[in-house]
């Protein structure tokens, strides 16, 4: 398991655990105030400067010796930070794990906060300028996005119930995405994402600049050689540039090393010959997240 | 090595608070860039009659190293706003 079931997880997974979705918890934070803070500006916080320096250019940042090293072990901070001074403008405290559908299904029947809503994706709105209506919120954030006209759908139904938003679930799943469950901040979880890279500001830290704003999930991807008929539907599902196809054996590969365990490999392959292993269970990769 | 890459927006040509088109009814170079170096957002230190609905918008090009040079941007803007150095 990783660090957060440690610290959050009350003995199993830090997002199963009820009382990190309570409305109790998000008083005792005072956070309607911090993520009101956090949605109206949320555009900006790579453009905005902080401590003297914004994400533009980040990449080349990173790589200047000594000074990039002090700028990624700040932004681990940031990102991480469970402080009484952390910052809202900064999304201080903002980072989440992958999670496979029953996972996500999961937390929308028995654990996510009401009310449930639908909204744009932020992500998907400022990287692509494209409005698509995906992103799963609840508890006392879904009360703060509905106060900003810019992420709630026009024309469709946006507070959901938990069967209508397990079939929005099902729906993304079906297009492709990656499910993220956040904290937001930690340890109050508020949000079920439906991820595409590269236009997603969580998976873009983590996979081009390897900051860890998104866990690799708690499983990993498996493939039955028996089972695999090299289709290749796969390959073109995984986000992560962990599954090619082998000329030679004529059935897929999986690079464990690189699969994040969203498990959309799995739920689009048309023989059954992909599942998911718990991480732990694979030694070389039971401590990679 | 590669060098820095710097892309310059005109803002007097692209950002609806500098005079230039809104960028939310245009962002071409958000969707033509397979890398998604830009990124489009309310400006910084402009103040918004309503917050909670900010109205004015730009773009920025945020993920430079992850710029290849392909020059799609350029090409594509209907404004002829971008210019990428390297």
């Amino acid at each position: 398991m990783c660090e957060w079931c440690m610290k959050h997880g009350a003995g199993g997974k830090w997002y199963l655990n009820a009382k990190n979705y309570s409305d109790q918890l998000a008083k005792e934070l005072n956070l309607e105030e911090y993520l009101m803070e956090q949605w109206m500006n949320f555009e900006k916080v790579f453009i905005r400067k902080v401590m003297g320096m914004s994400s533009i250019g980040l990449g080349y940042k990173l790589k200047m010796p000594i000074i990039g090293r002090v700028i990624r072990w700040q932004l681990e901070r940031m990102i991480h930070s469970e402080s009484k001074n952390r910052k809202a403008i900064r999304a201080d405290g903002h980072f989440g794990q992958v999670i496979p559908i029953e996972d996500a299904k999961t937390i929308i029947l028995n654990l996510a906060a009401e009310p449930i809503i639908r909204n744009y994706c932020l992500c998907r709105w400022m990287q692509r300028g494209v409005k698509d209506v995906c992103c799963i919120n609840f508890g006392v954030l879904s009360g703060i996005i509905e106060k900003l006209p810019r992420f709630i759908p026009k024309n469709v139904k946006y507070r959901l119930d938990r069967e209508e938003a397990v079939k929005v679930l099902e729906e993304q799943n079906r297009k492709g995405r990656v499910f993220t469950v956040w904290f937001q901040p930690v340890p109050y979880i508020n949000a079920i994402c439906s991820c595409e890279t590269p236009q997603c500001g969580g998976l873009r830290l983590r996979m081009d600049f390897n900051l860890k704003t998104v866990y690799k999930a708690e499983y990993v991807a498996q493939v039955d050689p028996d089972l695999c008929q090299g289709c290749k539907t796969c390959v073109s599902y995984c986000q992560f540039g962990a599954i090619k196809y082998s000329p030679t054996l004529k059935r897929v590969l999986i690079d464990q090393k690189k699969c994040f365990g969203c498990g959309l490999c799995r739920d689009h392959c048309p023989h059954g010959a992909i599942k998911l292993v718990p991480r732990e269970e694979i030694p070389a990769l039971k401590n990679e997240y | 090595m590669m060098g820095k890459t710097k892309i310059i927006i005109d803002y007097t040509k692209c950002g609806n608070a500098t005079g230039g088109i809104d960028p939310r009814t245009c962002g071409i170079c958000l969707k033509v860039c397979d890398p998604a170096v830009f990124l489009m957002h309310p400006p910084l230190n402009v103040k918004e009659e309503n917050p909670y609905d900010p109205q004015y918008w730009q773009i920025t090009a945020v993920w430079l190293s992850l710029c290849t040079h392909c020059m799609k941007c350029v090409k594509a803007c209907p404004q002829k706003a971008i210019k990428v150095i390297y």
